[in-house]
């Protein structure tokens, strides 16, 4: 969340603040699937605190206790609530389309489907795995069809001998095994990168929900739409790889990890 | 418990780094990791794969994104 955004943002505010308020409330539009569908969000006058840091020039919030926001004060609030997530949705739009132009398009339409959801969204709820869930759809429903490659993520049932050295990974010596964290730990960002991009999707995703995001796995089961025993597997194998590809690379440019770190047996 | 607590720690280790246990299960491990340099180390290329994952996600969005997506809610809502 960089500083010359918010500026921006509150730049744009101010420039563009037009609207009338008070709309009467129009049904959200395109409700995703997605969405729990609770009662009406009780928008209470929550932009109080934050006023000063999104719009300082907007007018206080309307005591709109019972009536239900206008179409301007329902922007200003996703603006506060959902915008400040662009950096975290683009980084797994990343790891979702590898490349920067789809990955900034699918942030978009996010952003459009949730606000188009928005009065649907319940307050209080988890708003970062809401938003997370809308991406993951629409990146299933649209732009998984464009990828180039051919899609390579749902193979839950991954044979064993496709895993290669990575399952055995999780056998080394002791004394490997610092050696290995040691190495891990100084790999360029890059290397780790291209490693991520090399696990299929599904496994690849649970590791970056898990490990990037810190959600639970309910949480994970949830966005993915797949139970948590399924996570569970994915999450392990996704790891298990990457581990295997780190120690690959780390290997491959002389980076001292024993030889033993993926192909010799344990002393258990 | 049978076995010295490998089993168990290996097994369950991931759930242990994801914060996904019970308390008295994470009590567990944690106790047999303190006492057990395999596992310990183990733990420790768990801990460091978050780290590196958790450093090369790294991004921010560029700037033109923000103001597209800005310009867009707009007008969403100029349809309403």
């Amino acid at each position: 969340m960089t500083l010359p955004g918010r500026i921006t943002v509150a730049e744009l505010e101010s420039a563009l603040m037009i609207t009338p308020e008070g709309d009467e409330p129009t049904p959200a539009t395109s409700a995703t699937a997605a969405a729990p569908v609770p009662e009406r969000a009780v928008v209470a006058p929550a932009t109080d605190g934050a006023a000063g840091e999104a719009g300082a020039d907007e007018a206080g919030p309307a005591e709109a206790e019972a009536t239900p926001p206008g179409e301007a004060e329902l922007r200003s609030l996703f603006e506060e609530q959902a915008l400040p997530f662009m950096d975290q949705l683009y980084a797994a739009a990343m790891r979702m389309t590898r490349n920067p132009a789809d990955a900034s398009d699918l942030v978009q339409e996010t952003f459009v489907k949730a606000f188009a959801a928005f009065r649907q969204f319940q307050q209080g709820t988890n708003l970062k795995a809401w938003l997370y869930r809308i991406q993951t759809n629409t990146f299933i429903n649209t732009y998984r069809k464009k990828q180039r490659d051919p899609y390579q993520g749902t193979i839950d049932e991954l044979e064993d001998w496709q895993m290669g050295g990575a399952e055995s990974a999780t056998r080394t010596s002791g004394s490997t095994r610092s050696a290995e964290a040691e190495a891990i730990d100084h790999l360029p960002d890059s290397a780790v990168k291209d490693a991520l991009q090399k696990v299929p999707e599904d496994f690849r995703m649970a590791v970056y929900f898990a490990d990037v995001e810190g959600f639970s796995y309910q949480e994970i089961a949830d966005i993915m739409k797949t139970p948590v025993g399924t996570v569970m597997s994915r999450l392990h194998r996704g790891r298990r790889l990457l581990r295997g590809l780190l120690a690959d690379y780390a290997r491959d440019r002389g980076i001292a990890v024993p030889a033993g770190t993926t192909t010799k047996g344990s002393k258990r | 418990m049978t076995d010295c607590g490998c089993d168990k720690t290996k097994a369950e280790l991931e759930e242990y780094l994801h914060g996904e246990l019970c308390r008295e299960d994470a009590a567990d491990i944690r106790e047999h990791i303190a006492n057990c340099a395999d596992c310990a180390g183990e733990r420790k290329v768990g801990e460091v794969l978050t780290e590196a994952v958790q450093r090369a996600c790294r991004e921010t969005a560029p700037e033109d994104l923000r103001s597209t997506v800005l310009a867009r809610l707009r007008a969403l809502q100029a349809q309403h």
